[in-house]
């Protein structure tokens, strides 16, 4: 069972999304549509559920959040539209043969960099903290959606029963790249007490 | 009406009982249970006499009291998977061994102890109280895990992205 959020965090990751669009948009010189698809708080076993038990790889990009903002951000995507945005980004147009490198990794790291920072500052500024937001560097990993999912659910300090999850679609206008942001702010920040009512 | 000689066609595989997160599951003699681990960890009770398998999908070390769904939690999914497996043992004696897999740290940038290191030290705590021996383990390291439990070898089958899978 899930449940709505405040009013004021769906107005922050709202517009914090938009943001970061504008910021991957800027990146990679092209359109980029988004569709929020989650914001809300739900039990641990289906945030780690939300990727399905789909048999195959993702690859994602984590980042750890301290200061004024704390959580997990995490920027994900299949392994085809995840090649695809390596490939536009180094210039080449993505094809059956393409494989996770050096380079193609780095470019999504870099890419999670800039949508992380934009989304993270965004909602930061929304705190009205004095202190600022402190993005980690992102960290790599391909693996099964439900291995990945766990461990980014598992990898909050507190560990809570209740998850706050936010989900934000990225497409790239005239391209197969494409890529999810998850945002997960600890308990405490999302004050999942009044939100899982 | 008499067999053929010959049989062309396509047989049915065994059943193979996907584990939720959370949840736990048991088998006698064929099929296997199968399930998907990152920093949780999977926990193979089994009895090569009587060929009952069980698995559990542990995320947390210590249900504090609140064991719904008992799978999730190291204290409860011992207790839980143990009466399942006696159920279906009915009057004969069960002789349990254990072996976990999973508890991975995919994440350098985790603070903490790592909750598959507490989830692991938890289920050996209670796997102690019960007296059933952790034969082998396959756990830790930095990727996620398929798993799935042979219900008639009782071997385990262990896959992740970009190895050979491996039996435990």
């Amino acid at each position: 069972m899930s449940n709505p959020p405040p009013d004021q965090f769906l107005t922050a990751f709202r517009a914090a999304a938009g943001l970061a669009s504008e910021a991957l948009s800027k990146w990679l010189g092209r359109p980029v549509s988004i569709t929020i698809q989650q914001v809300e708080a739900m039990p641990l076993e289906e945030a780690t559920g939300l990727l399905g038990e789909q048999e195959g790889t993702i690859c994602g990009c984590a980042m750890e959040i301290r200061g004024s903002l704390q959580g997990i951000l995490v920027v994900l995507s299949d392994d085809d539209a995840g090649l695809a945005l390596a490939a536009m980004l180094l210039g080449r147009e993505p094809s059956a043969g393409d494989r996770w490198g050096e380079l193609e990794k780095s470019a999504v790291v870099e890419t999670t960099n800039i949508i992380g920072c934009a989304y993270v500052n965004a909602m930061a500024k929304s705190t009205a903290a004095t202190t600022a937001a402190m993005p980690s560097p992102p960290w790599f990993l391909r693996d099964f959606a439900p291995a990945v999912m766990q461990s980014i659910v598992m990898a909050q300090p507190t560990l809570s029963e209740t998850v706050f999850l936010t989900r934000t679609e990225f497409a790239i206008e005239g391209s197969p790249a494409r890529c999810s942001l998850v945002f997960l702010p600890t308990p405490d920040q999302a004050d999942l007490s009044g939100a899982a009512g | 009406m008499s067999l053929p000689e010959t049989f062309s066609g396509t047989l049915a595989p065994a059943a193979t009982t996907t584990v939720p997160i959370g949840g736990l599951a048991t088998a006698r003699r064929s099929g296997s249970l199968r399930t998907f681990l990152g920093s949780c960890v999977g926990l193979a009770l089994y009895d090569r006499r009587l060929q009952l398998a069980g698995l559990a999908h542990v995320v947390l070390p210590d249900s504090s009291g609140n064991g719904s769904p008992p799978g999730k939690y190291a204290d409860t999914a011992v207790v839980a998977l143990v009466a399942e497996l006696s159920a279906l043992a009915g009057s004969q004696t069960l002789r349990l061994t254990a072996r976990l897999v999973g508890g991975a740290n995919m994440f350098a940038f985790q603070s903490g102890p790592p909750v598959g290191d507490q989830n692991v030290e938890a289920l050996e705590k209670f796997l102690k109280q019960a007296d059933i021996p952790i034969v082998a383990r396959d756990c830790g390291g930095g990727h996620g895990r398929r798993m799935t439990l042979h219900t008639a070898s009782g071997q385990i089958t262990i896959e992740s992205v970009g190895n050979a899978p491996k039996q435990l």
